[in-house]
């Protein structure tokens, strides 16, 4: 790799910027301050263009102003007009004066998100979590399955009494709930383990992409 | 002797070679880690050997999909933070899918990782030679997470009347027997967290039975594992290790010959690994000698 790309590619504007990053390992100084604020401001420029070609302009704007009424009937025209006025809503949050009308828009969307959030929600994490949690028949063909089976039956368990709060917790629920620290210090201890792998491998990423992609050190 | 006009000693005790072990500064701290993290990437040790079941099933559902003749569809549900992770495993599901003649659909229900996928469907298609419409479709970026994957149950081309580049999907070859997600044979989503594979499983999974899998960072991996003793995901690929148990698995195999971005980065991730687990191992002997000393 010569020297040229290595000075005037894109690949060193990428290498300046990770470096601008790293230098807030020394101390908080305008270079770091430059680079986060460069990729907060591109983050949601990208996202506010992104959203109005693919999603405002093409399911909002087009069909209510700018298609034939062959294409968009009036009916159409009339219930687009409804998420319109909704969306505009939210803007009278700048008006003191009319701004309670937000609260119109936020309504229709917590109802909305709720009902189709609650049912899907005890459904997925709760319904079929709990018969997860259950012995079943098949956990006695084999024996691991059988002994990760009640592992995780007292798990569970343990872990729910040490948030049952409505009794003084002494003897045998004192015991329960002790085990129940014990599962939740190895969940805990998972996640954790876990993060470390994660902010690791970014750090690997950007290492790669110094030596690789703009030194050209590995292959 | 008079000790008048002598000021007292007020330094601190010089601490213990066992307390000076829990007050490494935390420069030196970052000198080791970097010096873990280049040597092996600059000469590799070529640790990566074994994959998890977890890694395993995936591959096989997709890699199942070949007899079905059904799709498979990616969702980039992240963004460039978490490329190291996440665009490897793209990547390999899309060259392994292609290698196998199986179609692929990517959309994306972050912003700013659908053009990651995009870029990952071109250069993989390059390398196959594929053809867009016909052996594969980019919807892109659609607004409304819950209302698109619940659209997508109903009608695909309700909610993307369009692709990514502004073809109408009835006019793709490939989309004329695609309606909805029951057409579809297999999803992964690639999360880096909200919205991702828990909003799939919420909506796809939960209500269309959509055979799923999850692709996600290792920080949200712990929180993946309950779904899989469910059989609600089919398979999980964990972070990095995730993304080079795929990548080792499509190169084993010989579906592709590209060079491979996160296998080798197992090396640098187990000796980082090695000299953190170290390093809280000295810092907790340098703590329990610090109290042993305070009650001295």
């Amino acid at each position: 790799m010569n020297i040229m790309h290595i000075l005037l590619s894109w690949q060193m504007v990428g290498a300046l910027l990770t470096f601008f990053i790293f230098s807030f390992l020394f101390r908080d100084n305008p270079f770091y301050k430059f680079a986060e604020h460069l990729y907060v401001g591109i983050s949601l420029g990208y996202t506010i263009a992104l959203t109005w070609y693919s999603t405002v302009w093409p399911d909002l704007f087009q069909p209510l102003f700018f298609s034939p009424a062959a294409q968009v009937g009036a009916g159409q025209k009339v219930l687009l007009l409804i998420p319109l006025l909704f969306g505009l809503m939210y803007f009278t949050a700048f008006i003191p004066r009319v701004g309670w009308m937000m609260r119109v828009p936020m309504g229709f969307i917590m109802g909305w998100g709720m009902g189709i959030w609650i049912p899907a929600t005890v459904q997925t994490t709760l319904l079929k979590q709990m018969q997860g949690s259950l012995l079943t028949p098949t956990m006695l063909t084999k024996w691991h399955l059988l002994l990760f089976g009640l592992i995780s039956l007292v798990g569970v368990v343990c872990s729910v009494i040490y948030f049952f709060f409505s009794r003084e917790q002494k003897g045998a629920l004192k015991l329960a709930s002790e085990t129940g620290i014990i599962f939740l210090m190895v969940g805990f201890g998972a996640s954790f383990g876990y993060t470390v792998m994660s902010r690791m491998s970014l750090l690997i990423g950007r290492f790669q992409f110094l030596l690789r992609d703009w030194l050209g050190v590995i292959h | 002797m008079s000790t008048e006009g002598k000021t007292p000693d007020l330094r601190p005790p010089t601490p213990s070679f066992w307390q000076a072990l829990g007050r490494i500064d935390r420069r030196v701290i970052y000198l080791v880690l970097a010096t873990v993290v280049i040597v092996p990437l600059i000469v590799p040790l070529k640790l990566m050997k074994d994959v998890s079941p977890r890694a395993r099933e995936v591959f096989t559902a997709i890699d199942n999909l070949k007899d079905t003749g059904r799709p498979l569809m990616l969702s980039v549900d992240f963004d460039p933070a978490s490329l190291p992770e996440l665009y490897p495993m793209l990547i390999s599901m899309i060259r392994h899918a292609f290698a196998r003649n199986i179609k692929v659909i990517v959309l994306g229900l972050w912003p700013n990782g659908t053009g990651l996928g995009q870029q990952a469907l071109n250069q993989a298609a390059g390398e196959y030679s594929k053809q867009d419409g016909v052996d594969y479709v980019f919807l892109g970026y659609k607004a409304g997470v819950d209302a698109v994957i619940l659209g997508l149950g109903e009608n695909i081309k309700a909610v993307f009347p369009k692709d990514g580049n502004g073809r109408a999907l009835d006019s793709l070859p490939m989309m004329a027997s695609i309606r909805k997600l029951a057409d579809i044979g297999f999803i992964v989503s690639l999360s880096a967290g909200t919205p991702g594979y828990a909003d799939w499983l919420l909506y796809a999974q939960s209500r269309y039975k959509a055979r799923m899998a999850a692709g996600s960072t290792a920080v949200q991996a712990a929180d993946a594992y309950p779904y899989l003793q469910t059989g609600q995901l089919t398979g999980l690929l964990a972070g990095m290790k995730g993304a080079a148990e795929y990548e080792f698995m499509v190169s084993q195999h010989g579906f592709s010959k590209a060079k491979m971005t996160a296998a080798p980065a197992m090396d640098p991730q187990s000796l980082a690994h090695l000299a953190i687990i170290l390093l809280v191992i000295i810092g907790n002997i340098g703590f329990f000698a610090d109290r042993r000393r305070g009650k001295a």
